[in-house]
């Protein structure tokens, strides 16, 4: 559904900053019918990707095709694929509900029948069944973000693009929105390619890419993911975590990776976890705040991968 | 194309209407200026080749392009407001026509001018201008291509601007000079020749000819005026040049660097 190849893309130097390259040959496929999540650290690239792929800038190099239409050559065929969900609000707060998802139907040219039955079908799923006379700003957030969905999913696109779609709603709206999401990808198979720094809502999703300073460190399904690490760790917290990191390699001989105060044992066989923290409560009692065995999530893969070379995380186990 | 455009005038004309104070502020404004500087001026004038013509009667079609020519142009600043809403990005993402989204924008911003002009209309029989239906047609006429040319014109602009305020700045900098030297406050026929000049240039002064024709003037005599037929022509270029070069800058999409 989306095939991207070689993707770079450079911001052209202005006269403060320097050129800065925010996509580097990025090569990725999504199958069609893929609920695909997009995550990387602040800075990564992914609103740059995302920016690409629906057509609102073109890249430095690299192709992108969309449904099996090339998007710098025919942007209009592939527009008519999509249905897009950005991070910002993207309808008009004077405008009611009803006038705004009217608009967007007139946008994309369906006809009154077919949008009275879409209409009708939105109303199905989304709590707005009483306010669609009400204008967008006296809306709640969680609300307001069932309106952009409900909005892009008028035009039953095959593919759907959303930005973090969930920023600034709270857990139960965030966990609504999410839940609508899924299962209306499922009836529709529909290829859903959504940027997302919440983990909770990679878990179920079929793809997650991770991507790093323009770079894509990792395109694999949530399990196989979590696979990359041991089964589980212990992670513990300790105030003196520089030296205290320093002893346990030298002392005991363990692999560790430190996080500011938090100190991580990743690659400990199964089963083997419970011996160390024990040894380890026996050796360092009083400089350990806490600590626990974690199974692994994605958000651990995520800090695991992304952590590799940024300065604050040392890796003394494993270079020497 | 056209059912586009027609859904995107028509958000930019209810949001207008919602806005009670934009609506009176547009209107209030040209009138109290009109009845204030017309009655001032009105003895003392005398316009060449238009006898009995008093200042009020001279002024008001001036009066009535000055409210054309400012809501056309502002009325496009919603772009901006457009852009940092969001709004802007899910028009620019659906598979519309750019000109569509030019389109849209133009003839929202005319039909909002065309409310607060026709509002004013109904002064000119009280000023014993009355017109007939085939001059009001053509009045019409004249506003619709006008206030088009600039309604594109202020979209031209506005597309790059960050902020209202600079777009304010600059186009009052452009506007209040080319209205006054369009000959909407002075007859200009006596005037030395480089104003002339720089009226032959100004498309605002082609505008005020284009409108203020249907008022002396019946429809055919104007078919057969030179000057007027100029002005249309210049007019309808003019609205050329501008919806052409704005779907130029819709159509734009922002490059990455050579990698
Ligand atoms: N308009 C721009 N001009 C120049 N550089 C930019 C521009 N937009 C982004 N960048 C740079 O490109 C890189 C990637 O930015 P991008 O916004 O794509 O990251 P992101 O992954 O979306 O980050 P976040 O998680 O914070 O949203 C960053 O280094 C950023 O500073
Ligand atoms: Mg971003």
């Amino acid at each position: 559904m989306i095939q991207i190849e070689n993707l770079t893309h450079v911001y052209p130097a202005s006269r403060k900053t320097p050129a800065r390259t925010a996509i580097n040959s990025l090569t990725l496929t999504v199958e069609e019918g893929q609920f695909c999540i997009l995550s990387g650290p602040n800075g990564s690239g992914k609103s740059t990707l995302f920016r690409i792929l629906c057509g609102m800038s073109l890249p430095s190099a690299g192709t992108i095709r969309i449904a099996g239409h090339d998007l710098f050559k025919e942007p209009g065929k592939a527009r008519a694929e999509m249905g897009v969900v950005f991070q910002s609000p993207a309808v008009d707060k004077h405008l009611t509900v009803g006038e705004n998802l009217r608009l967007h139907a007139d946008l994309y040219g369906l006809s009154a029948s077919v949008y009275a039955e879409r209409l009708a079908e939105a109303m199905a799923w989304t709590d707005l069944k009483d306010r669609l006379n009400d204008k967008v700003d006296t809306l709640s957030g969680g609300l307001a973000r069932q309106v952009e969905l409900a909005k892009a999913l008028l035009t039953r696109p095959r593919l759907l693009l959303l930005d973090e779609p969930t920023t600034g709603l709270d857990p139960a709206s965030r966990r609504n929105f999410i839940d609508a999401l899924h299962k209306i990808q499922r009836e529709r198979r529909m290829t859903v390619l959504m940027t997302s720094h919440i983990f909770s809502e990679a878990e179920d999703a079929d793809r997650v890419a991770i991507m790093k300073a323009g770079n894509l460190l990792a395109f694999d399904s949530p399990q196989n993911l979590r696979g990359r690490l041991g089964r589980e760790m212990v992670v513990l917290q300790s105030r003196g975590a520089v030296v205290l990191e320093g002893r346990i390699r030298a002392d005991l001989h363990l692999k560790t990776r430190r996080h500011g105060d938090e100190i991580r044992l990743e690659e400990t066989d199964n089963g083997a976890s419970l011996p160390i923290l024990e040894k380890l409560l026996a050796t360092f009692r009083d400089d350990i705040d806490s600590i626990a065995i974690k199974q692994p999530a994605l958000e651990d893969v995520f800090i695991h991968l992304t952590g590799l070379q940024k300065s604050d995380t040392s890796e003394n186990g494993e270079v020497q | 194309m056209i059912r586009v455009a027609f859904a995107l005038a028509r958000r930019e004309f209810v949001r207008f209407m919602r806005q009670p104070h934009r609506v009176i502020g547009t209107v209030a404004q040209p009138i109290l200026f009109w009845l204030f500087l017309g009655s001032g001026f009105n003895a003392s004038f005398h316009a060449p080749g238009m006898n009995g013509v008093s200042y009020l009667q001279y002024f008001y079609p001036g009066v009535m392009l000055m409210m054309m020519l400012f809501a056309s142009i502002f009325s496009s600043i919603t772009i901006i407001e457009d852009r940092d809403a969001g709004f802007l990005q899910s028009v620019l993402v659906a598979p519309v026509s750019r000109m569509a989204i030019v389109l849209g924008k133009v003839m929202g911003g005319v039909s909002i001018a065309m409310v607060q002009t026709l509002i004013f209309t109904i002064a000119a029989p009280f000023l014993g201008m009355p017109l007939g239906l085939p001059s009001l047609g053509l009045l019409i006429l004249a506003y619709v291509l006008s206030s088009a040319g600039f309604a594109a014109m202020g979209f031209f602009f506005a597309w790059t601007m960050r902020t209202s305020s600079g777009f304010h700045a600059i186009m009052m900098v452009f506007l209040m000079p080319l209205w006054m030297l369009s000959g909407a406050l002075f007859p200009l026929e006596n005037a030395p020749g480089w104003l002339h000049a720089v009226m032959i240039i100004n498309p605002v002064s082609h505008a005020l000819v284009l409108m203020r024709g249907p008022f002396y003037s019946a429809p055919a005599q104007l078919f057969a005026d030179h000057r007027w037929l100029l002005a249309l022509g210049v007019t309808l270029v003019w609205d050329a040049v501008f919806l052409l070069g704005s779907m130029a800058r819709v159509q734009r999409r922002e490059k990455g660097a050579p990698a």
